[in-house]
């Protein structure tokens, strides 16, 4: 196990340096000046050239690559030009990744709570009203925009129901932690429930697989009581492609939290990065895309990591 | 399982084309019948836009004495003009403006989706040819590296890389609406490439495709004239599976500012802009433009879906 897991880690390291290499190229061949967006009315040519030694512009590609990489493999992710100048950029996502991360765990929370029972329900009981019920919402789930179903939300607490915490906007937890909660409720709702969806079609049709296999017939046939092989059966086998969709899909939850922030006014990462987008502050939008790829690689790993533990069948560090 | 024995649905003798069997598949799903009506009444309404729309989309109204824009829903103006879904914030017609707003997005999405599946399919094609070569093994890194990233992350990258608004890449300016199809093309080519890459191999292996090489056919010929014709339909699918990925990407980047801008119908946009009168009581300015792209997305997975199980009715059995 922890021989493959060292090696997994190992394999990682490439594909994290394509993915920074592909990020810091893309920024860098984009057209347009930095620092000329940064002086703005004063275009001093001397300023210019000075400005573009002391921020290492005028080295060759490669050479700023590398220090890059070295800076931030130290932890050092540059400094913000537009959004707040001269801030580190580190401090800047340090500030504002609590309510991105809240965001993000409290909509996956609230996304398997939903799918996994209504999963597990319309697939026990196929074909009936309750599974076309449910498969209907699922199919409204995935098809309405995160941005409009919190504007609705926000339209019917915070308007029509006048529910301070329906209105969007962030309450800090030194401020209480049921208000910040209840806050962020409506935003984990919103980005959820398309998460949700996603996850519930897969049970459904993962335990509806797992139903009609041979270790069931068999399980029936000796009589074991039929809730114990749903439980036991049914539903731990149907957990391990559903585990496979949890992960390869949050970087929907990523992605979207970048638009649920702005519709409810979060000040997290996403906010962080489209303030960056506007402004055209690169090391922000560098900093930011490169740990969103990071969170989004690691969390695969873990998943990789998680079969193990429900499958018996699958072994790590083998032969194969 | 008796859904699986087809009695009296082959008459001797007759033969069926194979889009014959195809339309027989298709109609067998009531949902994908009702996916392709939405998604033709989007057709209908991009193209016919002009003739649909009571007013110009940026054409802005005066409220009469005593109210003020936006309007709500069958409002008049002091001239007696109709706006039979309201005003937005410069008193222009919503209807219209949603109309005009439709057409642009179907246009962003399928041009995106034209270029991308340009992109991703000679690329797939290429690295399926040359499997287990370098050329296959360089492509298909890229292909894993872009895929790392989240869909709307990148996109939002990509924007950041080339700036908002219309961009000037050396000697050629590329319009707004044109720098967006791009980035969302660069986006989702990562994904026909796979498909394509994944179909070749699969023809490959196949005799007509050994019969062409004995016979001396050159390797352009084979690809184009032999293995081509049979990607078709995978390709197909994963298209219209793609086109409300699309829409919702598109409408997420004009909804954050970053996609298209004012004055041009956007119906993210005008989402975007419904946020500041939400407190007004505003519903129309949010419902109207948020309703039409989520039928938009529903349409276009409703019709994914059916094309995906028309084409590969075993598969289809499965998942029911």
């Amino acid at each position: 196990m922890v021989v493959y897991l060292l090696k997994r880690l190992i394999l990682a390291v490439p594909t994290l340096l394509i993915a920074s290499f592909f990020i810091f190229s893309l920024v860098h061949l984009a057209p347009g000046d930095p620092i000329r967006g940064m002086l703005g009315q004063y275009q001093d040519p001397e300023l210019i050239a000075q400005l573009r030694k002391a921020m290492g512009l005028d080295l060759p590609f490669h050479v700023q690559y590398a220090r890059w990489l070295g800076k931030i493999v130290r932890g050092d992710l540059g400094i913000s030009i537009t959004v707040k100048r001269g801030a580190p950029v580190a401090e800047l996502i340090a500030q504002r990744f609590s309510v991105t991360l809240e965001l993000a765990t409290f909509s996956l929370i609230i996304a398997l709570l939903i799918a996994i029972p209504t999963g597990i329900i319309s697939a026990l009981r196929q074909n009936r009203l309750s599974d076309h019920v449910s498969r209907l919402i699922a199919l409204a789930g995935v098809s309405i925009p995160n941005f409009f179903l919190g504007i609705l939300l926000i339209l019917l607490v915070g308007v029509y129901l006048r529910q301070p915490w329906g209105a969007g906007g962030y309450v800090p937890i030194s401020r209480g932690l049921g208000k910040n909660l209840a806050h962020m409720f409506l935003p984990a709702v919103a980005l959820g429930t398309a998460y949700s969806a996603i996850i519930m079609r897969m049970m459904r049709s993962a335990m509806l697989d797992a139903m009609s296999q041979d270790f069931v017939r068999t399980a029936r046939a000796m009589g074991i009581a039929p809730w114990d092989i749903v439980r036991r059966d049914i539903v731990k086998n149907a957990l391990i492609p559903v585990i496979t969709v949890i992960g390869n899909s949050i970087g929907y939850l990523l992605g979207g939290s970048i638009v649920t922030e702005t519709v409810f006014r979060l000040p997290g990462v996403g906010n962080l990065v489209i303030m960056g987008v506007f402004r055209r502050d690169f090391p922000v939008i560098q900093a930011v895309v490169l740990i969103i790829v990071v969170i989004r690689i690691f969390i695969n790993l873990a998943v990789d990591l998680t079969y193990g533990m429900l499958d018996p069948r699958i072994r790590y560090g083998g032969t194969s | 399982m008796a859904r699986e024995i087809q009695t009296g649905e082959y008459e001797l003798g007759a033969h069926r084309t194979l889009l014959q069997e195809f339309w027989r598949n298709f109609r067998r799903n009531k949902l994908s019948l009702i996916g392709g009506v939405i998604v033709l009444f989007y057709g209908f309404l991009a193209i016919f836009a002009p003739l649909l729309a009571p007013y110009d989309p940026i054409e802005q109204f005066d409220a009469p004495p005593g109210m003020r824009n936006p309007m709500p829903p069958l409002s008049r103006d002091e001239d007696g003009r109709l706006f039979l879904l309201g005003t937005d914030k410069f008193g222009r017609d919503i209807l219209s403006r949603a109309i005009y707003g439709t057409r642009t997005l179907l246009e962003v999405a399928v041009g995106s989706i034209a270029v991308a599946m340009l992109i991703g399919v000679t690329m797939g094609a290429i690295a399926g040819y040359k499997a287990g070569t370098w050329i296959d093994e360089v492509l298909m890194r890229a292909v894993d590296i872009m895929l790392s990233f989240p869909s709307l992350v990148l996109a939002i990258a990509l924007v950041g890389a080339f700036g908002i608004g219309k961009i000037k890449l050396g000697p050629i300016t590329l319009s707004n609406i044109v720098k967006i199809m791009l980035v969302i093309a660069i986006t989702y080519s990562p994904r026909f490439a796979r498909v394509m890459r994944a179909v070749v191999l699969q023809e490959m292996a196949k005799d007509y495709v050994s019969a062409a090489k004995i016979s001396g056919a050159s390797s352009a010929r084979i690809l184009l004239k032999e293995i081509f014709p049979n990607t078709i339909p995978p390709i197909i699918v994963q298209a219209s599976l793609m086109m409300a990925t699309t829409v919702l990407t598109t409408s997420s980047l004009s909804f954050l500012g970053l996609g298209l801008q004012p004055p041009r119908p956007s119906l993210g946009l005008m989402l975007n802009e419904a946020r500041d009168y939400l407190f007004w009581g505003a519903w129309w300015y949010v419902v109207v433009p948020g309703g039409l792209i989520t039928l938009a997305i529903l349409g276009f997975n409703l019709l994914g879906d059916g094309l995906r199980d028309a084409l590969d009715p075993r598969q289809a059995r499965r998942r029911r």
